[in-house]
């Protein structure tokens, strides 16, 4: 059990706001995706696995290290995390140089894991510049450098792929690939499924900080088609269709698309809704299309959030 | 990789956290206030310097140009109703003589002339005012120069109630309360509580880094505004006062003060930057509890840092006559405790708060958004 990363029965509450709840879960080697719209707990899960903050409930262990021991865990841990935030007035090298020696690197070691670590991100050039003065895909790259520049065993990196071009993009997924093919662990969250399902060796899913689903992706993709069925409506007058739904006690879950001109609804009897639905049209609301929304790759991660927040 | 037992905390990793520290603390825009509040007696001695030397070289001038060179005891020698005749005697003529008449009514139409004069003497520190009407002195008036006894106690004061009270608290404040929550508005905490360094090794090197930062202002300043104090007196009363009268105890104590200071209050404010998301109360709480020390029955007072320094100030200030019961309880030190006592209360206080500090850092979230 000492090369996993373990949650048992996690949960943390922000004051009254739900961060994640009872989270099961054991991560093994190899790329792991954390994916869920925004506000779903991803990056609560990777604090929670870095010791930033404190579990509300349950126990935290990566790879059989306590996350309250940071002298231990940051020797084989490295956190790019969400934050778009430096300590003031460093280049890039003095960042990386100066906590590394806060980590306890002599200077001559300090100095060449510095060098390694941003020549693996391709910022040699910047690097003596003032961080204040990168652009977001640099401040991305120092921050990923500084995760990895110690060779940790585990890389935990919330949103790396997130303000950097195309190019870029595929050298850091290269760069992933090559650590976990190492054997390392390699969490990477994302609220894009289709931008890591091609990378990752496992998915877990994650919505309003529960995990929905969880394990390779496949079988993943089998689970949410046991999940609820999802038709997405276009219509004249979405409210109405809405509070007539929910009374009928067809569905379980209504959004109202923000253009207010459709909803998305989530039913377990979708041969009874269809039936109703019939009835609704009667009813004097002019309904334009009717589609079921699961059908493609995307199925899972509009089951999660709906579809405005897919294109980005 | 995993050593059994108590871990022991890495010097090397304290030092790099100083290091980072320092130059942050040393450097920071927003800490200009704190050097101009360690700065501010230095100006202020410096003006006082620069005017007293200005009299300085007055009196002097007025005893080179007098008949022959006087003494203080001369000075003295001086009564009210002795004649002019006898004044010159005594001191011989006056460098500066002033006189005047003056028509004094007696009557409804008489008038007498009143012959008015007054002699300036000096011997080089003190002036002698003396004034005659119609050839007898009325009033002999000995201004002494600035001495150093009196100007002792006025540096004494300043340091009690400008220095320690305001600018040494104010300074700590802006510095240690800074030292997370600072970082916590830059939103750069994480990066330390993501690097392998205990908790508490992280929480000693910030404290550590902002005990020399202030140590370095205030010390400096503390150690000028002595020689800018001594500066304008003459060698011979510079070096009876150093060796002869306590003053270089004197100025070690002082500076021994401030360095408490700063480790104490230093203490006291890293605790309550990592207690309270917001300074202004906690620092609030902490000047009135200072402030009120005096009025407190003693089990409390001990919990302060002011109650331990005052005992270790060492010119005692003397309320002026006629001081409001109440002020002079605020100036004076009714119930001293001895030097050793009181550096061991410093001591203990600054370990009790650095002791919560290490409690509280281990319990610390990174939670930017709530600010
Ligand atoms: N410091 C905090 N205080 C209060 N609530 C918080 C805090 N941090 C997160 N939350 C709440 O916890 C939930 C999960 O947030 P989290 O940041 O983990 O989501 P996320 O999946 O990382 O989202 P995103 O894609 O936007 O990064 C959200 O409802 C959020 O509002
Ligand atoms: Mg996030």
């Amino acid at each position: 059990m000492n090369d996993q990363i373990l949650f048992e029965n996690v949960s943390k509450f922000y004051g009254e706001i739900l961060g994640v709840n009872r989270v099961n879960l054991s991560i093994p080697r190899g790329i792991t995706s954390l994916v869920g719209p925004n506000g779903s707990g991803k990056t609560t899960l990777m604090n929670l696995m870095t010791g930033l903050i404190r579990p509300t409930r349950g126990r935290i262990q990566v790879l059989g290290c306590r996350t309250d021991e940071p002298e231990k865990l940051f020797r084989i841990l490295g956190y790019s995390t969400q934050f778009d935030s430096f300590p003031k007035g460093l280049t890039g090298y003095q960042f990386i140089y100066s906590y590394l020696r806060v980590g306890g690197r002599d200077s001559q070691d300090a100095e060449q894991l510095a060098w390694q670590a941003i020549e693996r991100v391709n910022l040699a050039e910047a690097a003596t510049r003032k961080i204040a003065g990168y652009s977001k895909g640099m401040r991305q790259r120092i921050r990923l450098a500084q995760a990895l520049c110690h060779d940790p065993r585990v890389l935990v990196l919330d949103e790396p792929l997130n303000g950097l071009d195309p190019l870029a993009r595929s050298e850091m997924i290269a760069l992933f690939r090559a650590a976990a093919e190492q054997g390392c662990h390699v969490i990477i969250s994302s609220h894009i499924l289709h931008e890591v399902d091609m990378i990752s060796d496992q998915v877990v899913l994650l919505s309003t900080g529960y995990v929905v689903a969880e394990g390779q992706i496949q079988s993943v993709r089998q689970e949410i088609l046991e999940h609820p069925a999802q038709i997405l409506i276009r219509c004249n007058r979405p409210r109405d269709l809405a509070a007539k739904m929910m009374e009928s006690g067809h569905t379980i879950e209504v959004r109202i698309h923000n253009d207010e001109r459709g909803l998305l609804i989530k039913t377990r009897d979708a041969d009874g809704f269809y039936l109703m639905l019939n009835q609704m049209a009667v009813n004097g609301i002019d309904i334009e299309s009717v589609a079921p929304a699961d059908d493609d790759v995307n199925s899972v991660y509009e089951y999660l959030i709906g579809n405005e927040e897919v294109v980005r | 990789m995993t050593r059994p037992g108590l871990p022991r905390i890495d010097l090397g990793q304290i030092n790099s956290v100083v290091r980072l520290e320092m130059k942050k603390i040393l450097f920071a825009r927003r800490g200009i206030w704190i050097y101009v509040l360690a700065l501010l007696p230095l100006v202020l001695f410096t003006a006082y310097d620069f005017q007293a030397s200005r009299e300085q070289a007055r009196r002097r001038q007025i005893a080179n140009q007098s008949q022959r060179p006087l003494t203080y005891q001369d000075l003295l020698t001086v009564k009210s109703g002795m004649t002019n005749q006898e004044v010159i005697a005594l001191l011989g003529r006056p460098a500066l003589n002033f006189h005047w008449r003056e028509q004094r009514a007696q009557g409804p139409d008489s008038f007498t002339d009143v012959a008015h004069e007054r002699y300036h003497y000096s011997d080089g520190s003190n002036d002698l005012f003396v004034e005659l009407s119609d050839g007898k002195v009325t009033d002999a008036n000995i201004q002494t120069g600035n001495s150093l006894g009196e100007d002792s106690i006025v540096f004494a004061s300043v340091f009690q109630f400008f220095y320690l009270r305001l600018a040494i608290f104010f300074g700590c404040l802006g510095i240690f309360m800074n030292l997370f929550r600072g970082e916590i508005l830059d939103k750069s905490l994480h990066f330390y509580f993501l690097s392998p360094i205990r908790r508490e090794a992280l929480m000693i090197g910030k404290f550590l880094a902002g005990l020399l930062a202030t140590c370095a202002i205030f010390l400096t300043s503390e150690f000028l505004q002595i020689a800018v104090f001594l500066w304008h007196f003459s060698p011979t009363v510079r070096d009876l006062y150093l060796y002869h009268n306590h003053g270089l105890e004197d100025s070690a104590a002082y500076l021994g003060v401030t360095a408490l200071a700063c480790l104490g209050y230093g203490a006291f404010f890293l605790v309550a930057g990592m207690l309270f998301r917001n300074p202004i109360l906690p620092a609030a709480a902490i000047l009135i509890w200072e402030a009120v020390n005096p009025f407190l029955p003693t089990l409390l007072k001990q919990f302060s840092i002011i109650y331990y320094l005052k005992s270790l100030c060492p010119v005692n200030i003397p309320s002026p006559p006629g001081t409001p019961p109440l002020l002079s309880l605020l100036i004076s030190n009714s119930d001293p405790v001895a030097a050793p006592v009181a550096i061991l209360g410093v001591f203990i206080m600054a370990t009790l708060a650095l002791y919560v500090s290490s409690l509280q850092v281990r319990r610390m979230e990174i939670n930017y958004t709530s600010e």
